[in-house]
C-alpha cells in the first residue's frame, strides 16, 4: 500500500465518524484530562515546594525528580504492573488492565516533568517578589498564590508538556492498559497495534488525530499567553 | 520619646565573620534615622533584620514596650512593618492592585480598599496611573508606586533601602519630597542611604554603621 493511499484511506476514515476510532479518541482524552486533573496541582504544589524548601531533602527530592524524567514510559509502566499484578501490593485494587490504571501510569509520567518545570518556573521569580508579599503581610499560603502567578507562563506551559508528554505516551497505556478495545485502547497503543498488523489507515488516521490534538492545545496556549500579556487588575 | 522597637544584643555572622554585633538598636515611635555607612558595612542586612527578612541573633527585644520573642517572619512584625527594597519589585498587575496589595491581605473591604489606594496614588502623585502596567513605568513611578503601597499600610515602622539611589533629576525631588512628608507624620522611618538631602532632612537622626557596630549622632 502506498503513503499517499494510506494516508487518502485514513483521511477519509478520520472525517468519517468510526465509532471504533471514536471510542479509541474517546479513551485517550478521557485517561489523559483526569490524569492531568489529578497530577497538575500535586505537580504545582511538588515544583513550589523544591523551588522555596530550605529542607535538606531538597537536593535529594530534585535530584529524583530530574532521573524520573529520562526513565522510559516503558519501565514506568513495567513498575506499576508489578505494583498492580494480583500478586503485587496494590493488586487488590484490581486497576491493571483498566482506565485507572492507565491514569494512575499517566499520572507518573507527568508529575515529574510539571513539577520540574514548575520549579524552574518559580526559581526563575526575582526572590523580592516572595519578600515583598512577606512584607506586606502575606501568610505563606498568599505569598505562594502570589508568586506562582508571577511564574504563571511557565506554569501553564508544564501543563502542556505534561499534557503532550502523557498523551503521546505508549509503553505504559501498553503495560498497564492492555489494549483492550473500547476499554483501555489509546490512541497511540492502537496506532502500535494497527501499524504491526499493517492497518495503516487506521494508523495513520489517529496519527493524525494526535497531530490535530497537539495542535489545538498548543494554540491554546498560544491564546493564553497572548491574553496574559493584558496586565490583569489585581489577580496577585 | 517612646520607644517603639527596642533590640539588645543583635549579631548577625556569614560563617566566621561578624558583620553586625549590635549591643543595641532603639527606634522611638515617631522618630525619623538616616542609617549610613560605607558599600558593604550591612546597612541593607541590618533593615532586612528589623523586617524580619534575614534571621538574626537577638538577645533581648521589646516592641511599645513590651517584650517579644524575635522570629523572621513574625506576625507582628507582618503587621507592622513595611520595607521597600532598594530597587523595589512590583507584582505584574496594574498599578491600583499592587498598593491595594497589603490591604486586600488584611481583609480590607473593597469600597474602604479603593478610597485608601486612591488616597495613596494621589499622594504619590501617581492618581492618573491606577490602571497602568507596571511593565510601562518609569523609575521614579515604580519608587513612587513601592512607596504609596507601604504608606497606604500606615505602618508604625517604615523601612527604606537607599529610597533615592537609582534615580535623579525630577524623580528623586519627587521621591524626597515624599519622603520628608513621610518624616514627621507620626511613624517612625528608617531610612538606609547615602544622600545628603535624606540625612539632612529635619527631625532625622544620623546612625552609622562602622566595623559592625552603630554610632547613633542625634
Amino acid at each position: 500500500m502506498g503513503v499517499l493511499h494510506a494516508t487518502g484511506e485514513a483521511l477519509t476514515l478520520a472525517l468519517s465518524g468510526d465509532a471504533a476510532l471514536l471510542a479509541i479518541i474517546g479513551v485517550s482524552l478521557r485517561t489523559t484530562l483526569v490524569s492531568l486533573v489529578m497530577a497538575f496541582p500535586l505537580a504545582v504544589a511538588a515544583g513550589y515546594w523544591l523551588a522555596t524548601t530550605r529542607s535538606p531533602a531538597r537536593a535529594v527530592c530534585i535530584w529524583l525528580v530530574q532521573t524520573a524524567l529520562s526513565l522510559p514510559t516503558v519501565l514506568i509502566g513495567l513498575l506499576l504492573y508489578l505494583l498492580l499484578s494480583r500478586a503485587g501490593p496494590l493488586g487488590n485494587l484490581q486497576w491493571l488492565f483498566t482506565q485507572p490504571g492507565i491514569v494512575a501510569g499517566q499520572m507518573l509520567i507527568g508529575l515529574p516533568l510539571m513539577s520540574a518545570l514548575t520549579l524552574h518556573s518559580v526559581q526563575a521569580v526575582d526572590r523580592r517578589i516572595a519578600e515583598t508579599a512577606i512584607i506586606l503581610g502575606a501568610g505563606r499560603a498568599r505569598t505562594a498564590v502570589t508568586v506562582l502567578f508571577e511564574a504563571r507562563f511557565g506554569i501553564v506551559a508544564a501543563l502542556v508538556h505534561g499534557f503532550g508528554r502523557v498523551v503521546s505516551e505508549v509503553g505504559c497505556a501498553l503495560m498497564v492498559g492492555g489494549n483492550i478495545a473500547g476499554e483501555t485502547r489509546t490512541i497511540t497503543t492502537a496506532i502500535a497495534l494497527e501499524t504491526s498488523k499493517g492497518e495503516f489507515a487506521q494508523g495513520i488516521a489517529l496519527g493524525l488525530v494526535l497531530i490535530t490534538i497537539a495542535l489545538v492545545v498548543n494554540a491554546a496556549l498560544l491564546l493564553l499567553q497572548g491574553q496574559a500579556r493584558h496586565v490583569p487588575a489585581g489577580a496577585a | 520619646m517612646t520607644a517603639l522597637l527596642e533590640l539588645a544584643g543583635v549579631r548577625k555572622c556569614y560563617g566566621e565573620r561578624t558583620l553586625l554585633d549590635l549591643d543595641s538598636v532603639r527606634i522611638d515611635t515617631a522618630g525619623a534615622y538616616a542609617l549610613t555607612g560605607i558599600n558593604g558595612s550591612g546597612k541593607s542586612t541590618l533593615m532586612r533584620i528589623l523586617c524580619g527578612l534575614e534571621p538574626a541573633s537577638v538577645a533581648s527585644s521589646h516592641w511599645k514596650g513590651a517584650p517579644i520573642r524575635w522570629s523572621p517572619y513574625s506576625g507582628l512584625l507582618r503587621q507592622s512593618v513595611v520595607y521597600v527594597h532598594q530597587h523595589p519589585v512590583l507584582f505584574s498587575v496594574q498599578v491600583a492592585a499592587n498598593v491595594g496589595y497589603g490591604l486586600r491581605v488584611r481583609g480590607v473591604a473593597q469600597p474602604q480598599l479603593q478610597a485608601r489606594v486612591h488616597e495613596a496614588l494621589q499622594w504619590a502623585g501617581i492618581g492618573h496611573l491606577p490602571g497602568a502596567a507596571v511593565r510601562n513605568l518609569s523609575g521614579g513611578e515604580v519608587q513612587r508606586v513601592a512607596l504609596a503601597r507601604a504608606k497606604v499600610l500606615e505602618p508604625d515602622l517604615l523601612l527604606l533601602d537607599e529610597p533615592t539611589s537609582n534615580l535623579d533629576g525630577a524623580a528623586r525631588e519627587q521621591v524626597l519630597a515624599l519622603i520628608a512628608s513621610l518624616v514627621g507624620s507620626g511613624r517612625s522611618v528608617v531610612m538606609a542611604c547615602h544622600d545628603r538631602d535624606l540625612i539632612n532632612l529635619p527631625g532625622v537622626q544620623r546612625w552609622k554603621l562602622r566595623d559592625g557596630k552603630l554610632e547613633t549622632k542625634p
